[in-house]
């Protein structure tokens, strides 16, 4: 098959922590324009992937590969594998005190567009892009000048989250848990941001343990991930079915198949 | 030969040079201290004393352009080369003047032999009902052909609610070492207020210890902000007597050291009275081989209710060779007080790299940010611009980054 063919394409991606085999063999395909949701029980290796495609070292990789529009991102460092496009929204965002929203930001825009080759952004034009996108996140006034995260609450580090993804406008972007935290309300405009930086150019892959959160991002695929395989995929009718069911019809069929 | 013996020479072809018998036989009795002493347990002067000096001597001449060079710049300076004044400024409500100690205090060795032998150091006096707008910058310039050792003497006297900001800073020229041993004695009367400015940016070849009493009546409020990037050898001993209710002292650190510079930060607030409020934060970041000490000690006295003291005191070690010892001494006979301290001792935070990395920015800005976010609570309290703006500029020449943000 055509390696270009996919934006993401994992092969048989086997990582863990020491001697510990968190997944045991991932195979994912997804397209630009696609919204993939993994979901599965606590314990399953949902944060664990999302972390071994960001780069996270605290996990080994142990054999697979990750290509990212031809190129594995595993080659890579995080900060390189960022600036090909590559987003995680993290489930537990960390206090960065010390420093503001805006001038991390800058920073971190400053340094993709120095590697991208792309010329300096002034401060006026990224001021004005910073607004319009909380405008889209219905962020308040003085949100700029907080500290990165210290202080904010469960919501309001989540809609950074999806703030500093839209000032990055990554090609494939990974939300974990993102709906973790979050009062309807703030679910609701999450998704709603979410949605709306949806393109025929980018992809989503959306990691949640409920279904929850899929009423608002519709997937065109939904994996079900367990004892760190996929061991179902469907279209978005699975996440409904798996809301109604539960995991366990599911989970006992592929135990018995790998022997648990 | 060493220090002593260097003392003792030049004092005995020079017998005027004492101001204080007194003083010099508590020098001579009690020696430069060794790490027997618990003041001094992490801090060696071996080295430092084992040196020769000269007794301010063998001056070398200072030019306009290096005066320039090497100042803030500021509106306001007092200018002193090698010990003695040469420029001071006039202000409006202002005196200041060479001091002359009648009568000098000393409370160790190394005060009583300043006591002894010290004849220079400014005396800034502010009058009552007087507020200082323009910070007044004192800059000590030396130049030495042979080793030096230095002493001043200096007196600060703010009368009643009158205010003014100070920016001390000690620059050696030469190759050679210069030692500086000084005492500053801080009166604020009642509803005065100071904040003092210890710029210690001092290249390898700086020695310096520095005694600083602040002594307040009620309703004053102090501040003394010490930034170290650099220097052979350097010991604060910064001492707060709260005299009067409802006063205010706050100290404030910053040290980034590395190579094999050593700094030492021992402070002293003394709570007499009650009804008042003392804060403390310093920020250490080390490499290399650098070494560091903090030793903060509270003392909350029997009389002093409703005392609000608070101490911090964060490292960062950035090298396996670095190292701090850090040690909080709260001494409280007092039952109705707040007081909190806490020492952290880390590295930077792996997940916040990782976070920081996710998003684009490479690992050693991501550490830069870090380190800078990690110090900036402390810089955030420097209120004169002009110095927060060029200590930004010395912390990222000392770290070696450059700050894009």
């Amino acid at each position: 098959m055509d390696k270009k063919k996919y934006m993401l394409k994992i092969n048989d991606l086997k990582a863990g922590i020491e001697d510990v085999e968190i997944l045991k063999g991932i195979n994912l395909s997804v397209n630009k324009g696609e919204v993939h949701a993994i979901m599965g029980p606590n314990g399953s290796g949902k944060s664990t992937l999302s972390a071994v495609i960001a780069g996270n070292e605290t996990y080994e990789v142990n054999s697979g590969s990750i290509l990212f529009d031809g190129e594995d991102l595993l080659d890579l460092d995080p900060d390189q594998r960022a600036h090909k496009g590559v987003f995680l929204s993290f489930q537990y965002p960390v206090e960065i005190p010390g420093i503001s929203v805006s001038n991390f930001i800058k920073a971190a825009i400053t340094e993709k567009r120095k590697v991208l080759g792309l010329g300096p952004i002034s401060a006026k034009e990224l001021l004005s892009s910073m607004k319009e996108k909380m405008e889209l996140l219905s962020m308040k006034k003085g949100y700029l000048s907080r500290n990165m995260n210290e202080g904010f609450s469960g919501g309001e580090k989540k809609r950074n989250e999806i703030f500093q993804m839209a000032m990055l406008e990554p090609k494939l972007a990974i939300l974990d848990e993102t709906d973790s935290g979050l009062d309807i309300d703030a679910l609701r405009i999450v998704a709603n941001g979410v949605n709306k930086l949806k393109s025929k150019e980018n992809a989503t892959i959306i990691i949640t343990h409920y279904q929850r959160l899929l009423d608002y991002i519709v997937p065109d695929f939904v994996h079900v991930l367990h004892n760190g395989r996929i061991i179902k995929s469907g279209g978005k009718e699975l996440a409904h079915e798996l809301e109604e069911k539960g995991y366990d019809w599911v989970t006992k069929e592929a135990d018995e198949k790998w022997g648990y | 030969m060493g220090l002593l013996e260097n003392i003792q020479k030049n004092i005995a072809d020079n017998p005027i040079l004492i101001n204080s018998e007194a003083a010099f036989s508590k020098f001579l009795e009690l020696g430069f201290p060794d790490i027997k002493n618990e003041e001094w347990k992490y801090t060696s002067l071996k080295k430092v004393i084992s040196y020769e000096y000269e007794i301010e001597k063998n001056t070398e001449e200072i030019s306009e352009k290096e005066i320039k060079s090497n100042s803030l710049n500021f509106h306001n300076a007092i200018i002193f080369l090698n010990g003695k004044i040469y420029s001071k400024p006039k202000i409006k409500g202002v005196t200041i003047s060479n001091f002359e100690d009648q009568n000098p205090s000393f409370d160790n060795a190394i005060t009583a032999l300043n006591a002894s032998i010290a004849s220079n150091g400014y005396s800034i006096s502010v009058d009552s009902n007087t507020v200082v707008s323009e910070p007044i910058e004192i800059l000590f310039l030396t130049k030495n052909s042979s080793n030096n050792f230095i002493q001043y003497r200096n007196n600060i006297n703010v009368e009643e609610n009158s205010e003014v900001k100070i920016v001390e800073h000690i620059k050696n020229l030469s190759e050679k070492i210069c030692f500086t041993n000084s005492v500053t004695l801080v009166k604020l009367k009642k509803y005065a207020k100071i904040e003092h400015n210890k710029l210690q940016d001092n290249n390898d070849n700086q020695i310096s210890i520095d005694h600083t009493y602040v002594d307040q009546d009620k309703n004053s409020i102090s501040t003394i902000n010490t930034l170290i990037f650099g220097g052979l050898f350097t010991r604060n001993n910064l001492n707060f007597t709260q005299n009067g209710e409802r006063g205010e002292s706050n100290m404030n650190g910053i040290v980034i050291l590395d190579n094999k510079e050593f700094a030492d930060n021992h402070t002293f607030m003394d709570h007499k009275m009650p009804n008042c409020e003392s804060n403390e934060l310093y920020k250490g970041i080390y490499l290399g081989r650098a070494k560091g000490v903090f030793n903060g000690k509270i003392m909350v006295q029997p009389d002093a209710q409703k005392i609000n003291a608070f101490q911090a005191n964060n490292n960062l070690l950035l090298s396996d060779n670095s190292s701090i010892n850090s040690k909080p001494q709260l001494e409280i006979y007092a039952d109705d007080v707040k007081c909190s301290h806490g020492c952290t001792i880390g590295q930077l935070d792996e997940n916040a790299l990782f976070y920081m990395n996710t998003r684009g920015i490479s690992k050693e800005d991501a550490k830069a940010i870090l380190t800078f976010a990690f110090a900036s609570e402390a810089l955030d309290k420097i209120t004169i611009k002009e110095l927060s703006s060029l200590a930004r500029d010395l912390m990222s020449k000392k770290l070696n980054v450059n700050l894009s943000f």
